[in-house]
């Protein structure tokens, strides 16, 4: 008779063995309930909310509605200096008020239906009329069939930015009758939302087989698209956070990760892994507020000159790893506008520590407010402000950090009342017009305190670069605008992180792009 | 007389009686639980349209006008927390501000993930950490009840989120035993929806690869979760049998010669049990609430990672679910433990 022990055991034993048995049978093998046909997997860290296009406005949300729909104009590879004809070809007037666009031939949506002007004209009124977070990017502008084939955007005021703005997916073509059919409407009433995130209803290379919010997506291929067919038939786009992102890739669980910071880059160099890096579409920045009522030392100029030459920029390059740059300006360095490193704020101790002694600054401490909870391309703006704080008691001014979650911070930020602020921007368009938000008086302008009006140079510059139509005029405009700032506006442009992404071997290409971030249909 | 006067009236039976009360009790509770988390959620000092909102739709009035009317963020604290009442009375859990889709259905997906998590973990800790607990008190004061001591006491003060890299490193990375993150292989499809419980579901479905797949998936995550309640579970349940092995009756059944089989299981574990199954009741719902970092590091999308996500997106309609379901899981468990106390004990059943 066996003791009362050792039969538990043997009851554990069995129960273990079977387990292992049943689960080892299962590995790897494909029964009904397995998808056929060639498939690759990409693990990316979600910020997803829907897989409605004109709903979306996040970096997940792009990826998704990418892969599902298509947009008037579009860009060709990571090149966003030009657009191209998407869905329809474009003209500008001279002065840069109407486009006029005219849809292409044979174009159908994935239930084979023809991609036609009144989708297009229901789409971008769509994303106008939902009043959501991409309404902004059409804020102004009237659109309007004018024949069977073209339709027109008309803004009150020049807008040279139009055709950078079109191809962001948020402005993708969905079919009319179906999203009408379930609840649609070009109002703050539509209800299509729901339908939209249960079947995709677009022309784009794959279609959507199943959405969840909080776990993964998954795309198939879309057989009645018109362009080049993508390599994959299957696409699972699963929400992992970095960590799990490595090891994934290194065991060769997932075929792509998005979201790998600068170390755990560094660790699987050596890895059967292929690595990317270049510089991403974010500018990581600091603001001193030039408020007297908010700050009486950060708005002395002599302190803000302090700040900028106090900061060892390479440092904090080096600090994020390759890929990273230090923008010349606040326009980074894959745009339009954008100048070099050379032409921006350089570190100068001893610069710093005069200008410090001429702004009458006493060794009083200063805050810095930073989100402590949110990474930028896997760096985490913590060490940023460690190092900033470091560097700058070198030249003898004393910061204190002041994290906080970015649900609490954002607040203080957007109202205006922090001293120093260590943020990021995300551009929503290709086009260096979306920074005037950092000029006196406009978006972020004035959650520096920079009022409209305070510096008159600043604003006279951005009035030029605003009126500018053509390529080089615009680039030198550009250019001059962000040299002023760097002078005496109160933002410190510090970094653009790397755009870190790691495939496997059996990758052989990614269609990398600021705006979308991956094209999944560029997977090869 | 007295003792007749507490009796419940007749045509009630006491258990009928006991039941009302308990449901009762549960609703003031459940209610409570709602004006605490609405209050701790608008203490915050943050606004959830900024949190919901882009940079440039946050700066539009009239896109944060609608928003706040869609979201019932216009209306005064008061009528907002008696308008989320009235329809929670109505089954609605609102809608989440930042998917806009309903937060019972969110919790619908989230929930039975955690709950096959946290099965999953106590079926391992209870069968490990009682097997254990019961050798060391056999093995008292031997080296063997040392060892076990030892080993319990790194599993309760092992931070989770460290041991749950090392087991992925190690046992997927590493040995390749085990699979990777996620609830299902990639190139599956999750059986049809009935309890959302993959395992459940794909037996339902008559799906036993993807019965296996499930299992294997849960094998990792719930072990690693299991291991801080082994560690409870070993060091409680070698108390309570120590309690008992030195207890008259167990002392008599040996006087009697019964197989040392015998005694053990049919005096010395069921008299241990009550304590027992008041730790499992507790470490259950501290399992169902306490898997978020285990859950991040095996994108294991369940109730713990729902409910961060909410927080720190200040996802209000989101917060309050969460905080109800925790608190009737709770409040469900204590009476689940509460009724196995009479089928275990009939000291208590007579009660």
């Amino acid at each position: 008779m066996l003791s009362p022990l050792r039969r538990i055991v043997g009851i554990v034993g069995i129960a273990v063995v079977a387990t292992l048995g049943i689960t080892a049978c299962s590995a790897g093998s494909s029964d009904s309930s397995s998808s056929g046909g060639k498939s690759v997997v990409v693990d990316s860290s979600f910020d997803l909310k829907t897989a409605d296009p004109n709903r979306e406005y996040e970096t997940t949300g792009s990826i998704v509605a990418k892969a599902l729909y298509e947009t008037l104009l579009t860009f060709k590879g990571d090149d966003v200096t030009k657009p191209i004809d998407g869905l329809a070809s474009y003209e500008m007037n001279a002065d840069n008020t109407v486009m006029t666009l005219t849809m292409a031939d044979g174009h159908v949506f994935s239930d084979g239906s023809p991609v036609t002007v009144d989708d297009a004209v229901f789409s971008l009124q769509r994303v106008q009329g939902i009043k959501g977070n991409p309404s902004f990017l059409l804020e102004g502008i009237t659109v309007a069939k004018t024949s069977d084939t073209t339709l027109t955007l008309t803004s009150a005021t020049p807008n040279p930015a139009l055709p950078y703005i079109l191809p962001n997916p948020a402005l993708g073509v969905v079919n009319k009758k179906v999203v009408e059919e379930n609840g649609g409407t070009a109002t703050d009433a539509d209800g299509a939302e729901a339908y939209l995130n249960g079947a995709s209803a677009g022309s784009g290379p794959y279609m959507l087989e199943s959405f969840d919010v909080a776990s993964q997506v998954v795309f198939t291929k879309n057989p009645k698209y018109t362009g080049d067919a993508p390599a994959y038939d299957r696409v699972v786009l699963r929400n992992v956070q970095g960590p799990t992102q490595k090891l994934n890739i290194q065991a060769g669980e997932s075929q792509v990760a998005l979201d790998l910071n600068p170390d755990q880059v560094a660790e699987v160099g050596s890895s059967d892994v292929t690595v990317l890096s270049s510089p991403s579409r974010y500018m990581i920045f600091l603001l001193l507020n030039q408020d007297p009522s908010v700050s009486a030392i950060t708005s002395n100029p002599d302190f803000l000159k302090a700040v900028k030459a106090g900061i060892d920029y390479n440092k904090i390059v080096d600090l994020a790893g390759d890929g990273s740059v230090q923008p010349g300006g606040f326009i980074p360095s894959l745009f339009v506008g954008a100048i070099d490193a050379s032409d921006g704020n350089q570190h100068d101790a001893a610069a710093a520590k005069a200008a410090l002694a001429s702004s009458g600054y006493k060794g009083e401490d200063v805050t810095l407010n930073f989100p402590n909870d949110i990474t930028v391309q896997g760096l985490s703006l913590q060490s940023v402000a460690e190092s900033v704080q470091a560097q700058l008691k070198e030249v003898g001014i004393n910061i204190v950090l002041a994290p906080a979650p970015v649900a609490t911070e954002l607040d203080a930020y957007r109202g205006g009342k922090e001293t120093v602020g260590l943020w990021y921007w995300g551009p929503d368009f290709p086009d260096p017009s979306n920074y005037l938000a950092f000029t006196p008086g406009e978006l972020v302008g004035l959650r520096a305190g920079w009022a409209a009006g305070a510096d008159s140079t600043v604003t006279d510059l951005a009035n030029a670069a605003k009126a500018a139509v053509s390529t080089d005029e615009r680039q030198s405009a550009y250019a001059a605008l962000q040299k002023a700032q760097n002078a005496s506006g109160p933002f410190v442009p510090l970094l653009q992180p790397a755009q870190n992404v790691v495939t496997s071997k059996s990758i052989t290409a990614v269609s990398l792009n600021p705006v979308w971030t991956i094209d999944l249909a560029g997977i090869k | 007389m007295k003792a007749e006067k507490r009796r419940a009236p007749a045509g009630i039976p006491p258990l009928a009686r006991y039941l009302a009360i308990r449901l009762g009790v549960t609703a003031l509770l459940m209610l409570g639980v709602t004006l605490v988390t609405f209050i701790l959620t608008n203490l915050v000092p943050a606004d959830p349209v900024q949190a919901a909102l882009g940079e440039q739709a946050a700066a539009n009035p009239e896109i944060v006008k609608q928003f706040r009317e869609n979201a019932g963020l216009d209306k005064p604290l008061p009528v907002q927390y008696f308008t989320y009442l009235g329809h929670l009375f109505q089954g609605d859990l609102g809608t989440s501000t930042q998917t806009r889709t309903s937060v019972a259905t969110e919790l619908g997906k989230a929930f039975p993930a955690t709950i096959e998590l946290a099965v999953g973990a106590i079926l391992i800790s209870a069968i490990i950490g009682i097997g254990l607990g019961l050798w060391a008190a056999l093995r008292q004061r031997t080296f063997v009840d040392q060892i076990i001591r030892v080993v319990s006491l790194i599993g309760l003060s092992v931070p989770a989120f460290w041991m749950a890299l090392l087991v992925y490193f190690i046992f997927f990375f590493q040995l390749k035993l085990f699979p990777g993150s996620g609830r299902l292989d990639p190139a599956a499809i999750a059986p049809p929806h009935v309890t959302g419980l993959y395992t459940v579901d794909s037996l339902l479905a008559g799906q036993w690869a993807t019965f296996g797949d499930a299992v294997y998936h849960l094998v990792l995550p719930a072990s690693v979760l299991a291991l801080y309640t082994i560690g409870l579970l070993t060091r409680f349940s070698r108390s309570a049998i120590l309690e008992v092995l030195d207890a008259d009756y167990v002392r008599g059944a040996r006087a009697k010669g019964l197989t040392g089989r015998t005694v053990v299981l049919k005096y010395v574990l069921r008299g241990a049990l009550v304590p027992i199954i008041t730790v499992l009741g507790i470490a259950f719902g501290s399992l169902l609430s306490g898997t978020v970092l285990v859950e991040k590091v095996y994108s294991w999308h369940g109730l713990g990672e729902y409910a961060f996500s909410s927080a720190t997106k200040l996802d209000l309609p989101a917060i309050m679910g969460v905080g109800l379901v925790v608190g009737i899981v709770y409040i469900g468990l204590n009476f689940i433990v509460d009724i196995a106390y009479g089928f275990i004990d009939p000291r208590v059943r007579a009660a």
